[in-house]
Parts: structure tokens; C-alpha cells; sequence
């Protein structure tokens, strides 16, 4: 069991034939903001593995590992998998929510699965506990991890390939999910609309805004599926950009099945935005 | 500067037709006494689309809004017909009923489709400061009319109790309300139709004269929420209803004089003031001796604004100590966050880091977190151990201020204790 689809399929990934993984947030559901139902209670406990994201990303999860989860899946326990373990977290603000201009995530920003070099930290930590639960298929899962990497990496030759035309292209993104993404493609997210999570843009940021892409000449606005769709469509109307909308995680888009499809996707999705103009 | 100002006149003047409508349909509900009534039909006609959304209709779609207006007249029915049954139980209680059971409802049907949550969320939270000319274009005409409708059948609809006219009332309240929330959000939506009304009504008997106060006031706040929101750099909606709050409080300060004996009411409110701020300077003294290292709201409060207070009750050794822990945390924040900004540059600028770079960097920002963390617990023990030193004079002296702020009549206790 993962919190999340992205985990999901790369568990698969790991796992192959000899794992069945459901994800507690379906796809294209904010799994910061996710509220177990009581059937999650029921299938964690049949869960063997549970590998979550971490980084105060799915702080719910620990509500739910709390209320009644076997000793083995807790934290500390050799069903537990926080798969954010040896990940370089970037922007990490310290632990204190408060006064600053801090993005609310306890300790960095949380969405490192977005670059996909990460992926190796992600498996292996992953492989690490199915190792653990399951010594006798040790063998195969590190095989099945080997053959995505290689998948992986050519498959990121590919993707730096056709993102290369776009680096140093400012970009503005609703929400700060990218500075992992954008460290791999060496792409520069210039601003937010949203200041801090959750509370909707002031009069002089969103003019800050506007006035900065008017100024560079920016052309792009970046949107996350569940993202207020007005608010973006406003600041790139105003600034002659258009709205490119991308994935966070595997599924939330139609053709992200799994983890390479998401970049798939993402990176034509911005390719195609970027050469339409 | 001037590019806000571009776009939050727009958002004005929407505001503005939003107040106009309102403030009438306010003063109607508050006539029916159903105040929620607007969250509950707001809420239905999101079910509606939610159903739509789940058939699969596009969000923006003729059939979408079709099914939204078809709920919100199925409520209409519904609201029409209970003001006669609500004989025992009040008519507020259905309506909340239909607004959490509408709510819930909506959560189940998201709950079976991907990417519903995010429909239902842009339906239900607008945000008045992107809202546009284009808006104010597709309004004016819809309120116009309703108005009309309203102005024609105002004897009809004032206050019957046919279950047809109020039928035609909730339904023309609920094709408003839906394209309103949509644009300015449940909370905004809610203050233009109660706020603007209630100021209307306390001051006015007359409809048309509660109308025109309550569309001034209305008027005259959504302005000061919008300069609030500018000059101070807020999230407009939020700064609006804050307005309207303070409106509202302003007025019914001002009732007393305007509607009675005004020397009294000044007497009053200056009683008032005087016992409400001794009685939080008591507080905060009983505070002080009962719990000194606990949060003291008024004296933090006070702290805050003017930092200088500490040297009240510090040593010198514990301001110099202060001082110093201040500066440190300011220092390791300014160092995380020009680190932060160094690896920003790096995704595009000159080379890459390598992994180890990075790293290391995240691991100099944690250690840096956690030194700014003790700094700050070492101001806060400096100053819990301050104020637990003064606990028992400063909780006196808190006290005597408490009494001086009490109008307390001094001079009969004077005569009466010497005589």
C-alpha cells in the first residue's frame, strides 16, 4: 500500500508480478489536504508494505498508522517505508511555520518525485523493505529495479533532449510544486501565484506578477489539474501568456499511467505549449 | 501599483452589481428570517453541476448549468412549500439541513469520480479580484431583469404566503446566488446579503430607504475593503468580509446616538470602553501571578508593537542576552534563505550542481533551521524567566492600573471611607 500513485507505480515497478499496490489517495486528489475513508483502515491492515512520500507531505498518514495499524507498519517497523530517506530535500525552511514567507511544509519542499533522478533514491528504498518482508524475491526485485533505471535513464536522455529548447525560459506556476522538476531541466520557475498554500493571491502580488511576465516577455503559465482555473487564466490574459497544464502525479491527467508516462506527458504538454507560440 | 488598480476596478464595479442585488434579497431574508438560505441554495446548485460533472458534461457547458438551475428549483420548491409546514420546527432548520445534506452529497458523488474534487471547489470559491468586465457584462442583464420581475410583483412577493410566490422568490434568489458565488465565493456572497441589509433595516422602515442606506454602506465598505486589500497587500475576498465586519460593528456603535438619548450613549460607551480595558489589564495581572510562562495576549500584544516595554522588567544582562539571540536567528534565517536563493539561481544559471552539492546544501539548511530554533528558545526562556522574576509586583502593579482604568466613582468612596 502507497499514499500515493506516483508510489504506486513505482512499487509496481519494483514489485512486478509478485506485488499487488493499491494507492489510499486516488488519482488527481490533493493528497495533502486527503481524508482516509474507513475502508483504508480495513486494506491497511491487510497491507504488508506501506510506503508513503514523507517530508510532511502526508501527515495524515500517520493519524491513519496510528488508528490501529499493525506494530510491523508503523514507523520504525519493517513494513514502514518513508520513501523520501537519503532524498537532498531543497528549500527547507526549517520547522517553524510561521512568521517569513515560508511555503508550509515542515522540513523542504515535499514534491521530490518530480525529478526523476530521484526515482533511484525513491526504488531503492522501496526495494529496501520489499527485501525485508520478502527475502526470498530479493533477487528478482533488484533485477526489476535495474531494468527501470535503465528504462529510467534512457528514458531521461529523451526527456532533457526536448526539454533543452526551453532552458532558462521563465515560467510562473500557480503553486510551488516544481523546484525538483525544474532543477533536472534546468528550468526557471520565476514566481507563484499563490504566496502561501491556501490563501488566494493579493492585488499587488498578482500585478507583480503580470508586470514581471510582461517584462521578460514570459508565455507561459503553469496549472495543476485541481487548481483554481480562473485565477490562472486571469494573470495569463493579462500578461498575453497561455495556460499549460501539467501533472503532479501519475494519473491525474488522462495518459499518466504510470511513472514515465507522467514525464511523458508533462514534458510534451510543455514542449507543445512553449513551440505553439 | 497602477497595474492593481487596472484590474481591481473591474473587480469593483463587480462588486458593486453584486451589493445592488444583494442588499435587496438581504432585506427580504431577514424579512423571512431564513439567513443561510443563500449557503443552502449556493450548495444545491453545486450539487447539480457536480451531477452534471459525473454524467459527463464539461464544467462550462449549457447542460452543466442546466442542471445546476434545475436543482436550485427543486430547493426552490422545497423552501417554498416548508414555510408553511414550519410551524413546530423552524424554517432555518430545513434550510441548514439542505445545505449539509446538499454538501454531503456532493462529497459522495466526488468520491466515485477523478478530478472531482477540483470541480466542486471552483464552483463554490470565486475570487472577486479575477473577476472582470466580462462578468459585470453577464450579470447586469440577469439582475436587471430579476430586479424587474421583483419591482413588477413587489406586492406579491413582499410578504405572501402562497407557496407559488415564494416559489418564484427562492427561484430568482437562487439563479442570483449561483452566479454570485461563483464569482466572489461563499463568504463574500454571504456579507453583500446580510451586511448591507442589516445596516438597511436598523436604521430605516421604509424599503426603499433600507435599500439606499444599505446599498451606501455597502458601497462605501466594498470601497474601503478594496483599498484595504491594496494598500496593505491582502487577499481581497477576505479583506472585504473583514470590512463588512467592521461596518457592521461601527453601525450598531452608532445606533445609540442616532436613534436615542445621544448623551447617554456616549456615557455609556466610554463606561463600557473603561471596564472592558480593566478588565483585560486585571486578566493579564491574575495571568502574570498565576502562570508566568504562559502566553500573556495583552502583554505580548503590547511587546509587539512597541519592543522598548521589555526594558521595563529586563536586566541588562537579559536585554543584552536578547538582543543578541534576535540577531542570531535574523542571521541564520538570512543565511538559509540566501543558500535557498543560491541553489534557485543554480537550476539555470552557470553549471548544475551535482548531487553531493546539493546535499550538502540541504543539510547546511537544516542544521541552520535548527540553530535559528535555538535561538529562539533561548528568547523565550529569557523572557519567561523576566517575567517570572517581576511576577508579584508586576501582577500589583497590573492590578492598581486595572482599578485606575475602572470607572469606579473615586470621589463618593473618597468622601464616604474619610467621613
Amino acid at each position: 500500500m502507497t499514499t500515493t500513485t506516483d508510489l504506486r507505480s513505482l512499487t509496481e515497478v519494483v514489485g512486478g508480478d509478485l506485488v499487488d499496490v493499491v494507492s489510499l489517495v486516488p488519482a488527481n486528489f490533493d493528497a495533502e489536504e486527503y481524508q482516509p475513508k474507513p475502508q483504508d483502515v480495513l486494506r491497511l491492515n491487510k497491507a504488508r508494505l506501506v510506503v508513503r512520500v514523507g517530508l510532511d507531505y502526508d501527515l495524515w498518514f500517520d493519524r491513519l498508522l496510528g488508528a490501529g495499524a499493525p506494530r510491523e507498519l508503523r514507523r520504525g517497523g519493517g513494513g514502514y517505508v518513508d520513501a523520501s530517506y537519503g532524498i537532498a530535500p531543497l528549500e527547507v525552511r526549517g520547522v517553524t511555520i510561521g512568521p517569513g514567507d515560508g511555503h508550509a511544509h515542515g522540513s523542504g519542499n515535499p514534491h521530490y518525485w518530480l525529478d526523476p533522478k530521484n526515482a533511484e533514491f525513491i526504488t531503492a528504498n522501496i526495494l529496501d523493505g520489499l527485501a525485508r518482508i520478502d527475502p526470498a524475491h530479493a533477487k528478482t526485485y533488484e533485477a526489476n529495479r535495474q531494468a527501470f533505471l535503465a528504462r529510467l535513464s534512457a528514458k531521461l536522455t529523451e526527456w532533457e533532449t526536448k526539454l533543452a529548447p526551453l532552458r532558462q525560459m521563465p515560467l510562473v506556476a500557480y503553486h510551488n510544486s516544481w523546484p525538483y522538476f525544474a532543477r533536472r531541466f534546468r528550468l526557471d520557475f520565476v514566481d507563484f501565484l499563490e504566496i502561501k498554500p491556501g490563501v488566494p493571491p493579493t492585488p499587488s502580488h498578482l500585478a507583480g506578477i503580470i508586470d514581471t511576465m510582461r517584462g521578460r516577455g514570459m508565455r507561459l503559465v503553469v496549472r495543476e489539474p485541481h487548481e483554481p482555473e480562473r485565477d490562472v487564466a486571469f494573470v495569463a490574459v493579462k500578461a498575453g501568456a497561455s495556460v499549460v497544464v501539467l501533472a503532479t502525479s501519475v494519473g491525474a491527467l488522462p495518459g499518466t499511467n504510470d511513472y514515465l508516462a507522467l514525464f511523458d506527458t508533462d514534458v510534451s504538454a510543455l514542449v507543445k505549449a512553449a513551440s505553439a507560440r | 501599483m497602477t497595474e492593481a488598480l487596472g484590474f481591481l476596478w473591474p473587480s469593483f464595479l463587480v462588486a458593486v452589481c453584486l451589493v445592488g442585488i444583494h442588499a435587496y434579497f438581504g432585506i427580504q431574508v431577514l424579512a423571512r428570517n431564513v439567513i443561510f438560505v443563500d449557503l443552502a441554495l449556493a450548495q444545491i446548485a453545486a450539487l447539480g453541476a457536480t451531477v452534471a460533472f459525473m454524467l459527463g458534461h464539461p464544467a462550462q457547458s449549457l447542460a452543466t448549468y442546466g442542471y445546476s438551475l434545475s436543482f436550485t428549483m427543486l430547493a426552490a420548491v422545497l423552501l417554498a412549500f416548508t414555510r408553511s409546514w414550519a410551524t413546530r420546527v423552524p424554517q432555518e432548520a430545513l434550510i441548514g439541513v439542505i445545505y449539509v445534506v446538499a454538501a454531503a452529497a456532493a462529497i459522495l458523488l466526488i468520491d466515485r469520480a477523478p478530478q472531482g474534487a477540483e470541480h466542486l471547489k471552483q464552483i463554490l470559491t470565486g475570487n472577486i479580484l479575477t473577476s472582470g468586465l466580462g462578468d459585470v457584462a453577464a450579470i447586469v442583464p440577469l439582475y436587471l431583469t430579476i430586479a424587474l420581475i421583483h419591482f413588477l410583483l413587489r406586492g406579491r412577493l413582499a410578504q405572501s404566503s402562497s407557496p407559488f410566490w415564494e416559489f418564484v422568490f427562492y427561484a430568482t434568489f437562487g439563479i442570483v446566488v449561483t452566479s454570485s458565488v461563483a464569482l466572489a465565493g461563499v463568504l463574500l456572497v454571504f456579507s453583500f446579503l446580510i451586511i448591507p441589509a442589516a445596516i438597511g433595516v436598523m436604521f430605516a422602515a421604509t424599503l426603499p430607504r433600507q435599500l439606499a442606506i444599505g446599498w451606501i454602506a455597502g458601497i462605501l465598505t466594498s470601497a474601503a475593503g478594496f483599498a484595504a486589500s491594496f494598500a496593505f497587500d491582502l487577499p481581497t475576498g477576505a479583506a472585504i468580509v473583514c470590512a463588512f465586519g467592521i461596518a457592521l460593528a461601527l453601525a450598531g456603535l452608532l445606533y445609540p446616538f442616532v436613534r436615542g438619548d445621544r448623551l447617554a450613549a456616549l456615557g455609556m460607551t466610554v463606561g463600557a470602553v473603561r471596564w472592558g480595558f480593566a478588565a483585560l489589564v486585571a486578566g493579564s495581572a491574575i495571568q502574570l501571578a498565576v502562570a508566568p510562562r504562559g502566553d500573556l495576549p495583552l502583554i505580548d500584544m503590547l511587546e509587539h508593537a512597541a519592543p522598548s516595554l521589555r526594558n521595563l522588567y529586563f536586566t541588562d544582562t537579559e536585554a543584552a542576552a536578547y538582543q543578541d539571540a534576535d540577531e542570531y536567528a535574523e542571521r541564520h534565517r538570512l543565511a538559509a534563505e540566501q543558500l535557498i536563493e543560491q541553489e534557485r539561481r543554480s537550476r539555470t544559471q552557470g553549471e548544475a550542481l551535482d548531487e553531493t552539492a546539493v546535499q550538502r546544501m540541504s543539510s547546511f539548511l537544516k542544521s541552520y533551521a535548527e540553530m535559528r530554533k535555538g535561538e529562539q528558545f533561548v528568547m523565550g526562556e529569557i523572557h519567561a524567566r523576566a517575567r517570572e522574576r517581576v511576577r508579584w509586583s508586576g501582577s500589583l502593579g497590573l492590578l492598581a492600573l486595572a482599578l485606575l482604568l475602572a470607572p469606579l466613582p473615586w470621589r463618593r468612596l473618597w468622601t464616604r471611607w474619610s467621613g
